[in-house]
């Protein structure tokens, strides 16, 4: 038997390989083929010592409310299952159940209850991630005389109480037309809820860590003076795949990192033109230095001191395509993504930090795999 | 008085209400519950209505009346 022919690719056939192109009307090379088998000679068997010197994390942005950070080196297949847990299985608490006394105002019951449904909350992160579960109803369990079953605790259902009437208000300067000034809770807020807790909900949801609406100024209705709304609410633990509610994230998206490459110097009056065919800070305009100048084959011949362009940040490109359409930029540039960078932006609702959000999908991504793998074993036994 | 104790007044159809072999329950008139209160559209008034009164307001004869909202508690999903 001959021995198999030890193939080691270049550096340019990776990156050739690592690039989706971009042409004007369509996009190639958009398929990975870093697996086995596909290369003769090659051997691209997954591995984790590989993966481990590849892998990088850079963040960009990391604030409360909004996260962003790349992730290079990685299969799409893997990111993709990170944005799509922290849409989906994260769990959150929200509003489930709405008990209606009272309601007079325009809006209906059922509206209402939709409404308040989608109001996001925050709390104490002990309390809300460690000491409140999962509520289960469960089946044949006594109810009281409002069909309420017996089954909530304190450590699976909050409490929320909502009762505003609108009111004339006597202060009122004459003539005045706004009906804010005019009436007393003219339009009921999201600020309007309490929380009533229960139990030992005490402890974990008090003063700083209390439930309250993340935006307390969200408009839930608009009333006028003799209408009512008077209800409570139970909130549970959810997740995304049961209702975008639970949702712990607004967006959580990614895009890959564009590249731009420049085969042919674009120099003078053309080289302004290409940076304004992109958004400010992708492409900066520099001097041809006189080294350049002298080195034969460069295309900087006999054009020192012009200005070249150059690319600085392609990260704030939003691919437009704009050069593609001038003729003169045709052939001078070559537009990709790269394709094992994955550029996150996760925009918490406010119940978590957007950053703890993403570390959470890594933990469940790591809790699915042991699931997995215990029925792999489960199968071949 | 209160809606619970209403009942849906039959007509003498067998078609309509049941059939002959299951006659539909014939209505008796309960004076103690044959008021019921509506709405004004008009003045927003409460106007206490008797059985066979015409529908009208007794204020300002207004003659679009409303049900009222039932007193009792309504349970709702938020989704």
């Amino acid at each position: 038997m001959s021995r198999r022919r030890v193939v080691i690719p270049s550096e340019e056939e990776l990156e050739r390989r690592n690039t989706v192109g971009i042409q004007a009307e369509h996009i190639s090379n958009v398929q990975a083929t870093d697996f086995p088998r596909h290369y003769p000679g090659e051997d691209n068997s997954w591995n984790i010592n590989k993966f481990r010197n590849g892998f990088r994390v850079q963040f960009h942005k990391n604030d409360p409310l909004e996260a962003s950070f790349s992730l290079i080196g990685i299969h799409a297949a893997v990111a993709n299952a990170f944005r799509r847990i922290m849409i989906a299985d994260i769990p959150t608490l929200a509003i489930e159940t709405v008990f209606i006394e009272n309601n007079t105002s325009v809006i209906q019951d059922e509206v209402l209850s939709h409404r308040l449904g989608l109001i996001p909350f925050k709390g104490g992160r002990e309390g809300l991630h460690s000491f409140l579960k999962w509520y289960k109803r469960k089946p044949n369990t006594a109810t009281d005389n409002l069909g309420v079953s017996d089954d909530h605790f304190d450590y699976n259902t909050v409490l929320l109480r909502l009762q505003v009437k609108c009111t004339h208000n006597e202060d009122a300067a004459e003539g005045e037309r706004d009906p804010r000034k005019l009436y007393h809770h003219a339009h009921v807020y999201a600020r309007d809820i309490e929380f009533v807790p229960v139990g030992r909900q005490a402890r974990y949801f008090s003063g700083a860590d209390a439930i309250v609406p993340v935006n307390p100024d969200i408009l839930i209705a608009k009333m006028r003076p003799e209408q009512e709304i008077d209800l409570s609410m139970h909130m549970y633990k959810g997740v995304g795949s049961d209702h975008a509610k639970f949702s712990p994230v607004a967006t959580a998206s990614y895009r890959l990192l564009p590249a731009i490459k420049i085969v042919e110097p674009i120099l003078g009056v053309d080289a302004e033109k290409f940076a304004k065919c992109f958004p400010k800070g992708v492409i900066g305009l520099r001097k041809v230095t006189r080294q350049e100048a002298a080195k034969q084959g460069s295309g900087y011949e006999g054009h020192e001191g012009e200005l070249k362009a150059v690319v600085e940040d392609p990260m704030k490109d939003t691919v437009s395509r704009e050069c593609l359409r001038h003729d003169e930029f045709n052939k001078k540039v070559k537009l990709g993504r790269k394709m094992d960078h994955f550029i996150f932006s996760v925009e918490s609702t406010g119940q978590w930090e957007s950053d703890a959000i993403f570390l959470e999908s890594v933990a469940h991504l790591k809790a699915k795999c042991k699931t997995f793998e215990q029925q792999v074993i489960n199968m071949v036994r | 008085m209160s809606r619970e104790s209403y009942q849906v007044p039959t007509g003498n159809s067998p078609t309509f209400g049941g059939s002959a072999a299951f006659p539909a329950r014939e209505f008796i008139p309960d004076s103690s519950a044959s008021t019921m209160f509506y709405i004004c559209g008009d003045c927003a008034v409460r106007v206490p209505l008797e059985k066979g009164a015409p529908i009208r307001c007794q204020k300002c004869g207004a003659r679009v009346l409303y049900k009222e909202r039932t007193k009792r508690m309504v349970q709702f999903e938020a989704r």
